[in-house]
């Protein structure tokens, strides 16, 4: 009998084993895989067929883009060096009184990854009936040393759970933030990475990541009236991004206050952001 | 609380006599003395009078039995699976066997010890072994308690024999019946056994209807015996037990459904050695329901410290089973000495689950909340365990034990794993433990009725899975959640017992006092860091290694016969247990008493019982504890034997706590009353 056992528990494990080193043996990564493709059209100028991809449609939030550029000339080749630059643009009312903005941007960086430029858009609000979105790619296409600029006409939702919210800061900062939820995006039970994403609207036009805030979190089920230990209060990791662990004990609904500082004053009231498991 | 002086001595006497020593009657003289008892306890049996006080006893739950047992005391959530501990030991740190067979709860709550899955019918008999000593079974450091499955006699005059019995008690309007039947022909013999009760919710001493104490139950146990020749025979057993609706006044939950079913192979050879082995497999699935209970809970909103009233529902399965088998033999390696060795080998697996569903008044379902409060795992227990019992003259024996289990728990649950990262451990999927036992028992005659029992042990007992890897267990007690501690030590026992037994025709009295030095106490430590799961929790509790602890316990026994008719029964039984801190330990019951008078003649009994508990004030108030008042309660019985068509009748009458007393133990929890004045009538019709 234990000689059967073990040799069971051997077996199990040595397949268990094999199995992880399958896994280990991962073969060369999609940089797509999990994306899909929202948008296409050709940056005149620039030859170069610009696509972009997004894990959904665009939303209102912290959207990881992709964008993939084709030689207009060759459409079977990608063009892996080039400067990418995002142009979303808010119109909001008609005629004179139309008024204009951006949003928070990060861009690619000039150097592909894996032959695709992820950068992201952090949508402000969602489209609505007397607010339009276009999202403007500039590129320069370096191979041919050449400038263009892809157009579209996009439609932004606004997700059911927010992950992304615009307040303005509480006197002496009283500036107007931008503050995204990034991860989880895939919160199971356990502990898990968060991370947000802090900007500042300098202008309409100019919406700069800022770092010099500081972010605290409580993780909280409402319904039970709990919360979790040993979460890790996000700190800056540079370029407006803040990282940190939250805990969950448990599947349900999940609420995540946040608190964010200036210079140790709270400049933020009544911010938080739901997590369903 | 019904009791019968005869099951007292049927079941305590074998066990007084073989407390030290299970199983050599061949040395140990006292049981030789005491045979003729240990023998009527077998069934069915020669002597119809035996017989007939024993299976009217089938009416009591196991519970019952239990409570009279040496050294027992039972931790009481409810009318139904009372949870058995023995010198202030409890769960764990207790080994409660079915014939050598493991069997574990599947209740993260304690709901269901392993002698609510069994019978009184069930039983041919209950060994206890006391402190460090009782390891045969598996290593653990507050004794054993092993039920031995009843069988068909083989050597019984009458080859075949049924009974169908009815009980009423008008306290909880409880209806039992009771069927067996046996027969033995040529090689084979079979036998059968079925009970079924409906218990409703009982009315205590203060005229008040006890909500949620009601409970109902099948039990059916088949055996088939197969004896080739005079020294070999086979046996399969195969028990089912289903409780349905059983209500825990003490806890915010009932049990909507308690299911266990064992099926168990033996093979045995009578010759010098005496050779069993053994493989089995039991299975326990159990459903926890609150859908009875009122769960409209008041919550003081964080955000606006507004109050709100919420509904929640919550499902709690829980699923375990047990695949093992073991083989024992002894070696009389010369005319002195005799080593008994057993190997054993057994899987358990688990899984408790906890699904909370949440309303609000006026809005939707908020999503399901899913834990699993025993994550999957699977534990797997190989152990080697020897004994060698040397007959160094008539007046004094030794005997020395050691047991060895390796121990190793594979967590299956990836969900299980990550649950725990939350208090920032990174679990390993395996873990390994060696657990050991060593014990040296010496008997001495010091006249020839009088002996002295000596035992000097250490003992080390694994962690459970809800001390290991419990996720926010509810104690109705403390109300604090409970988590386990994934790298908690096993908990370690010094242990010491002196026993005088005294035997002569007339009278028998044992006394014993035990002493345990423990190590590595493992008890709920409050953790501040950890914010409650929930609004009607106290706070959390983690298991932790308390340094030390010490338990201290004696009993007295006296059966006294001064003629044959009338016979004296006194069981007392007196633990003391204080942390390390000084501070007592909790759950620790007060003296208790219990003096019985029989007096039988011919096909009539009568018998008058008395039961008396002082009050606790040694309270651990950390744990919530509060003092317990004294109480004595009286119960009286009696029984007569009519012929009918040339078989037995049997009916009884009786009455438990006469005076209507208002009473609950310091074991009790929520301090609920227990049943006040009960009318018991029972029949039983032997054919």
């Amino acid at each position: 009998m234990k000689h059967i056992l073990k040799f069971i528990y051997i077996l199990l494990i040595s397949v268990l084993l094999i199995s992880c080193d399958k896994n280990n043996e991962a073969p060369t990564i999609d940089p797509l895989d999990g994306y899909t493709k929202l948008k296409e059209g050709y940056a005149l100028g620039a030859s170069a067929k610009v696509e972009i991809w997004g894990k959904k449609n665009f939303f209102m939030g912290y959207n990881n883009l992709v964008v993939v550029l084709y030689d207009s000339l060759n459409l079977k080749e990608k063009i892996t060096d080039a400067h990418i630059h995002f142009m979303p643009l808010m119109t909001m009312g008609m005629g004179a009184m139309a008024m204009q903005h951006t949003c928070p941007i990060e861009n690619p960086d000039e150097t592909d990854t894996n032959d695709v430029f992820p950068g992201a858009v952090a949508f402000v609000m969602p489209t609505t009936a007397d607010g339009t979105w276009k999202l403007g790619i500039a590129v320069h296409n370096h191979k041919y040393d050449k400038e263009g600029e892809a157009n579209f006409d996009i439609t932004v939702d606004n997700p059911e759970t927010s992950v992304l919210t615009v307040f303005t800061a509480l006197a002496p900062d009283n500036n107007k933030l931008v503050l995204s939820i990034l991860e989880p995006s895939k919160p199971k039970v356990g502990i898990n990475d968060i991370e947000f994403t802090l900007h500042r609207k300098a202008s309409m036009m100019d919406w700069p990541a800022d770092d010099s805030y500081t972010i605290e979190i409580t993780p909280e089920m409402p319904s039970m009236g709990h919360g979790s230990p040993n979460n890790v209060n996000p700190v800056s990791s540079g370029n407006g991004h803040y990282k940190g662990k939250v805990n969950f004990t448990m599947t349900g609904e999940w609420k995540i206050n946040v608190l964010v500082k200036k210079d140790g004053n709270l400049i933020s009231k009544d911010l938080y952001f739901n997590i369903t498991l | 609380m019904r009791k019968n002086f005869v099951i007292v001595w049927l079941v305590v006497l074998p066990i007084l006599s073989m407390a030290q020593i299970a199983d050599s009657s061949k040395i140990w003289p006292t049981v030789i003395t005491l045979q003729e008892v240990k023998v009527s306890a077998d069934l069915p049996l020669n002597n119809s009078d035996v017989v007939d006080f024993y299976r009217t006893n089938h009416f009591a739950t196991l519970d019952n039995i239990n409570a009279r047992l040496d050294g027992m005391a039972l931790i009481k959530r409810g009318a139904y699976a009372l949870e058995p501990q023995l010198n202030g030991f409890s769960g764990g740190q207790l080994n409660v066997t079915i014939d050598g067979m493991r069997m574990f709860g599947a209740c993260t709550d304690k709901m269901d010890p392993i002698t609510s899955y069994i019978e009184p019918s069930n039983l041919k008999s209950i060994a206890i072994n006391q402190g460090t000593n009782g390891s045969i079974n598996g290593c653990n450091i507050g004794g054993s308690v092993d039920l031995c499955l009843m069988e068909p006699n083989q050597k019984s005059l009458n080859p075949y024999a049924s009974s169908l019995g009815f009980g009423y008690e008008s306290v909880s309007k409880s209806k039992n019946v009771l069927f067996s039947i046996a027969s033995i022909k040529n090689k084979w013999a079979w036998g059968f056994d079925a009970v079924y009760r409906k218990n409703e919710n009982y009315r205590s001493g203060d005229d008040q209807i006890i909500p949620f104490s009601q409970f109902q139950k099948a039990n059916l146990h088949a055996v088939v015996k197969y004896t080739p020749d005079d020294i070999q025979n086979y046996k399969l057993d195969l028990l089912y037990d289903d409780a349905r609706n059983v209500g825990y006044p003490a806890l915010p939950m009932d049990v909507g459904i308690a299911r266990a079913s064992l099926m168990a192979f033996e093979y045995q050879l009578n010759n010098k050695n005496q050779l069993k082995a053994k493989i089995y497999y039991n299975t326990i699935h159990h459903v926890m329901d609150d859908s009875k209970r009122d769960s409209l809970y008041i919550l003081d909103s964080n955000t606006d410290g507004k109050s709100d009233s919420v509904y929640m529902r919550m499902d709690m399965p829980g699923k375990s089973s047990t695949l093992g088998a073991y083989v024992q033999f002894v070696l009389p390696w010369n005319e002195r000495n005799r080593l008994l060795v057993k190997a054993d080998n057994y899987t358990h697996n688990s899984l408790a689950e906890m699904t909370m569903h949440m309303r609000y008044p006026g809005s939707a379902l908020v999503p399901s909340m899913y834990m699993q409060t025993w994550p999957q795992m699977l534990r797997n227990v190989s152990g080697i365990f020897l004994q060698n019992t040397t007959f160094v003259s008539q007046k004094l024996q030794i005997m020395m034990n050691g047991r060895l289990d390796y121990n190793m728990d594979i967590l299956q649950s990836q969900y299980g794993q990550e649950q725990f990262s939350v208090f920032n451990y990174s679990l390993s999927k395996k873990q390994s433990k060696l657990v050991k036992s060593l014990n040296l028992s010496v008997q001495y005659y010091l006249l020839k009725s009088l002996s002295m029992v000596t035992t000097m042990g250490y003992s080390e007992r694994m962690p459970t899975i809800g001390e290991r890897l419990g996720f926010y267990l509810y104690n109705a007690y403390d109300g604090y959640d409970y988590i386990g501690n994934p790298y908690i030590k096993p908990e370690k026992s010094n242990y010491f017992r002196l026993a005088f037994q005294f035997s002569r025709p007339k009278i028998k009295t044992n006394f014993s006092q035990s002493f345990s030095y423990l190590r590595n106490y493992i008890m709920g430590v409050t953790d501040t860091q950890i914010p409650a799961m929930n609004f009607y929790a106290n706070g959390i509790r983690v298991y932790q290694n308390i340094p030390s602890a010490k338990l201290y316990s004696t009993d007295l026994q006296v059966l006294f016969n001064p003629i044959n008719s009338l016979s004296f029964y006194l069981n007392s039984k007196f633990t003391m247990g204080e942390l390390g801190s000084g501070e007592p330990m909790p759950l620790i019951p007060p003296l208790n008493t219990v003096f019985a008078a029989q007096y039988q003649k011919g096909k009539f009994m009568l018998q008058a019982e008395c039961e008396n508990s002082l009050a606790q004030n040694r309270i651990n108030l950390n744990y919530g504890e509060r003092q317990t008042p004294s109480y004595t309660i009286f119960n009286f019985k009696s029984g007569y034997t009519f012929k009918l068509f040339k078989y037995a009748l049997d009916a009884s009458l009786g009455v438990t706590n006469i005076l209507n007393k208002a009473y609950y133990a310091h074991l009790d929890w929520g301090r609920i009353y227990r049943p006040g004045r009960s009318l018991e009538m029972f029949l039983k019709y032997s054919f």
